[in-house]
């Protein structure tokens, strides 16, 4: 037996307390008038002896109360031998990441984990847990060996990112309720880059004792990649020098500098193969132009030659579509001339997109039919004609796209059209005192900028003169004036969506079509809009992709996995809303609005840094639950002790000392009130 | 209404003078209604006249008719003399009740001498007494008497103990003339020694009444633990349970007062036991019925 926090039995001078009470501070008893005593007799009972017996009691009781929460705080333990291992849960997680298809590291892991099922005795429970981009549970707890053994050799490497931390989030919850003890056994490439931020994240619960099984011992062997690939989803002009073109990073870890081939292929077809002086431990860029690439998909890799140990990250997948300049519709009110010129000029600025803007007043948009333009863009045009405008509600419950800008207009015409709510008021700010831009959301598409600066990517710089209020409920807000008032809402109608800026394009409301973010702004909203950063380009393992917005919607939607397969069932495919992307490859996605797109999904290039944690954190992981290793245990051949903490008894103790002493003082002060 | 003020009720009221006054004038217009006592100077007989009379109380109108000379008597014109013997023990200051048993008996001594004085013109005086006569204060019906007595109660505190040999021999000399003598105390003592040590007054024609004046709780005794008692005359302490202080006290509580009671009336002396929570009307009827007897 000991203390886990000795120090706080220094606590026991708090003894003194009932001692002084009850045994040195004299007891003042009232004794009560009487005329004479001549009637009376010394009772047969002593009063005193009673009360002193009283007191020693209480006196007991409350000397009790302060050893035993003295005690609690000092933690006392006993050390009980460790339960035989059929008693410990032995857990088997097999790390089936990314990285672990480097080399023979699978194999090696796959076979120590049946091993150590071999050693197992037939009574001992076990649990087979695959880490991958996902903490995959793949056996419930059983004694069960052909069921264990055949979760072990059924697993395969798969493609997602590893976390410790997940790992780790994942055990206590499975941990949760139980009190058997665990022994976990994880069999992995213990590779750096899956520690969480926090080292805290992935230590294990208190009852699992952590053994870890590094199946690729030794310095990190060298390791080129195809770190990215900047090359535009969409394409309209393969001449066009600014858009026709692909980017390919190559990244070395712990490799020497070294020359590396790196190859566009498209279709399956290389296309160009260029030469890149990669330095040590370092990134090259190589670029590709013009992009040669035929109408329609092109599923497009760019694969860098062999020479080290890891074959599957050298390759890197990414779709282009290539298509006409769509056409977009863009509405304008009577009044308005001046946004046209402002939002055309920087629509054809923009690098990566490729549209043509087909301007008209929207009285005269009667005729158009809008499911004939990649998106619609009203901009201070609040008064439609409603032949039109039903044909607009309909384009965009089908998975249309619309923008919908208010200029002064709206401060005579309160109606917003589509959006289903009025404008409740207008602010008007003076030229002296303009509205700036207080907050981006910058995570939306529409806005998206992996990095803004100082100068809230550039929006700070807008004044803004004018801006309608209007009703936010049921809406992602984007953007915000210092004063609260929303600038940007997005709102999801059926499949498709609305975006509302409540200020105009000219520079009569503000001067946003003056600023550069103007042109990057309308750049990124066009392509949200137009849907072509869903309908190609390049994800990552592990990422999900909307194939509905609403519940209503029964359209079937079809995914076609890399192997050429339907990847959703058929109830799936009537009822599905995302889907998880979790292999690298080509995925083929018919959406629900009818819309096709290729998908080339990359792993996670942290898979592709091999170098393993330090032996110093993997000690202090392996030790950092408290409990003893096994592996300690056996190198020092001594039979394995676990403390078994009192703390929790010794408070349930002191509770009951507390309730014994509050009922007998309570009846102790109600003698003497009595007797006073 | 009520017609009797509580004894709590008299402890708000600071003036001895007033309190007797508030006592007295409510028990006698009560009397009023009462065909049993009449106190006023209503005829009582004609008597001949003899010299020495005073000639004031011959009735002249009967004269006037037969010539002969009667004196006129009436009954309220007898003159009679109220001493009280006020018992001013430790014991007396006793109150587990609204008043102690020595304000209880200043209120009853107050409101005889109110009685006697104001209302029957009798002469009245006090006797403070603990083992000695510490105060003394002659019968009289003179002017300033009143408040004489009243400045003697006010002064008598209660202290040392309780002994009725001295003091009452003393009295004995004392007293010359016959009269009503009342002992107030709680008469903490052998009801044989107490009726031998005040039977002597009887012999001079006094009618002898004693209050037995005790808190209720004395009579009633109730301990909720065993208790340390203290005696208020000799300090003495001991402990006592309840079980004792309900069963055997009270017992032996009740044998005294009855004993006391059959004892003094065996030997001619009035008795009333007055608890401190009750109205004093009781002793102040006594008070009468026993003047009425002397006078009759």
């Amino acid at each position: 037996m000991g203390f886990l926090a000795p120090w706080f039995l220094g606590g026991l001078l708090a003894l003194g307390v009932p001692v002084f009470v009850h045994l040195l501070r004299r007891h003042v008893t009232v004794p009560r008038p009487v005329g004479s005593l001549m009637f009376f007799e010394r009772g047969t009972q002593s009063s005193t002896k009673h009360r002193r017996l009283k007191y020693l009691l209480l006196f007991a009781l409350r000397a009790a109360l302060v050893l035993l929460v003295v005690l609690a705080f000092a933690n006392p333990f006993v050390k009980r031998p460790a339960a035989n291992p059929a008693g410990r849960l032995l857990m088997i997680v097999l790390d089936n990441s990314y990285s672990m298809r480097a080399g023979t590291r699978f194999n090696d892991a796959k076979r120590e984990a049946l091993e150590m099922l071999a050693k197992r005795t037939g009574s001992q429970r076990a649990q087979v847990i695959a880490l991958g981009g996902q903490v995959q549970v793949l056996t419930q707890l059983t004694d069960d060996g052909t069921q264990l053994r055949s979760a072990v050799e059924s697993t395969q490497p798969g493609d997602g990112h590893a976390s410790y931390g997940e790992l780790a989030r994942t055990l206590r919850s499975l941990r949760e309720g139980s009190r058997q003890p665990a022994d976990l056994h994880l069999f992995s490439d213990v590779q750096k880059s899956a520690m969480p931020a926090s080292f805290a994240d992935m230590v294990m619960p208190a009852d699992v004792a952590l053994t870890l099984h590094q199946v690729a011992k030794g310095s990190p062997t060298e390791n080129w990649t195809v770190g990215s690939v900047d090359a535009p989803a969409e394409i309209a002009d393969v001449k066009d020098p600014k858009q026709s073109r692909a980017r390919v990073t190559v990244t070395g870890f712990h490799a020497r500098a070294a020359k590396k081939s790196v190859s566009l292929l498209v279709n399956g077809h290389v296309v160009a193969t260029k030469q890149v002086d990669v330095p040590e431990n370092g990134s090259a860029t190589v670029e590709f132009a013009p992009l040669d690439v035929a109408y329609g998909f092109n599923r497009c890799e760019a694969r860098i030659d062999g020479g080290d140990s890891f074959a599957a990250d050298d390759v890197s997948y990414f779709a282009i579509r290539r298509s006409d300049p769509e056409k977009v519709l863009f509405l304008h009110g009577i009044g308005d001339t001046r946004s046209e010129v402002y939002y055309g000029s920087a629509l054809a600025a923009a690098a990566r997109a490729s549209f043509t803007l087909q301007s008209t007043s929207a009285a005269a948009a009667n005729d158009l039919d809008p499911s004939r333009f990649a998106f619609v863009v009203l901009s201070d045009a609040v008064s439609l004609p409603s032949i039109f405008e039903h044909n607009l509600q309909d384009y965009v419950q089908k998975g249309g796209n619309v923008l919908i800008a208010l200029g002064t207009a709206a401060g005579h015409h309160a109606r917003i059209p589509l959006w289903g709510s009025d404008v409740k008021n207008t602010h008007s700010y003076s030229a002296n005192a303009p509205a700036m831009v207080g907050q981006v959301d910058f995570t939306h598409p529409a806005l998206q900028d992996a990095q803004p600066g100082r100068d809230n990517g550039g929006w700070a710089e807008a004044k803004i003169f004018y801006a309608a209020q209007v009703d936010a409920a049921n809406t992602r807000v984007l953007a915000r004036l210092n004063d609260g008032t929303p600038l940007l809402l997005d709102r999801a109608m059926g499949e498709g969506h609305v975006l509302l800026l409540t200020t105009g394009f000219d520079n009569l409301t503000n001067d946003l079509p003056l600023h550069p973010v103007f042109v990057a702004f309308v750049d990124r909203s066009a392509r949200y809009l137009a849907g072509a950063e869903r309908l190609a380009g390049s994800r990552m393992v592990d990422s999900f992709v909307t194939l509905r917005s609403g519940n209503a919607s029964t359209a079937n939607v079809e995914v076609i996995d890399p192997d050429a397969k339907r990847a959703l069932s058929l109830e799936e495919a009537r009822t599905a809303q995302t889907f998880h992307l979790e292999r690298t490859g080509f995925y083929s996605v018919h959406f629900a609005s009818g819309r096709d797109a290729v998908i080339g999904v990359n792993a996670n290039r942290l898979e592709s840094d091999l170098e393993p944690m330090p032996q110093d954190l993997q000690q202090l992981w392996a030790g950092s639950n408290g409990g003893e290793t096994q592996e300690k245990a056996a190198v020092a051949g001594v039979a394995k002790f676990q403390r078994v903490s009192l703390w929790w008894w010794v408070m349930l103790l002191a509770l009951l000392v507390v309730l014994a002493e509050t009922a007998l003082s309570g009846s102790y002060m109600a003698t003497q009130r009595e007797d006073a | 209404m009520q017609r009797f003020l509580q004894p709590a009720v008299l402890s708000a009221i600071s003036s001895l003078d007033l309190l007797a006054k508030t006592v007295v004038d409510g028990f006698v217009a009560g009397l009023h209604r009462s065909p049993d006592f009449g106190f006023s100077q209503e005829f009582a007989e004609y008597r001949a006249y003899t010299p020495g009379d005073d000639l004031r109380h011959v009735d002249w109108n009967l004269y006037g008719r037969t010539d002969r000379t009667y004196i006129k008597r009436y009954r309220g014109e007898t003159n009679s003399q109220l001493t009280v013997l006020l018992d001013a023990s430790n014991s007396m200051q006793l109150a587990n009740a609204d008043v102690s048993k020595m304000d209880y008996a200043r209120y009853l001594a107050a409101s005889l001498f109110y009685l006697a004085i104001k209302r029957q013109r009798d002469a009245a005086g006090l006797i403070v007494f603990d083992d000695e006569v510490r105060e003394y204060v002659r019968p009289s019906a003179r002017a300033g008497q009143m408040a004489r007595l009243l400045a003697g109660l006010e002064h008598a505190e209660p202290r040392a103990r309780t002994d009725f040999g001295k003091p009452l021999h003393h009295f004995q000399q004392l007293l010359h003339r016959r009269g009503i003598a009342v002992v107030v105390s709680d008469f903490y003592e052998e009801p044989d020694l107490i009726v031998k040590t005040i039977e002597p007054l009887r012999f001079h024609g006094n009618e002898v009444v004693l209050f037995h004046v005790l808190d209720p709780q004395e009579v009633r005794m109730e301990l909720k633990s065993a208790s340390v008692l203290v005696d208020l005359e000799t300090d003495q302490r001991i402990e006592v349970i309840p079980e004792y202080a309900k069963t055997t006290y009270r017992q032996k509580m009740q044998t005294h007062i009855e004993t006391l009671q059959s004892k003094a009336r065996a030997a001619g002396l009035g008795y009333r036991l007055l608890l401190t929570d009750q109205p004093l009307d009781h002793a102040l009827r006594e008070y009468l019925t026993l003047r009425q007897m002397g006078n009759v």
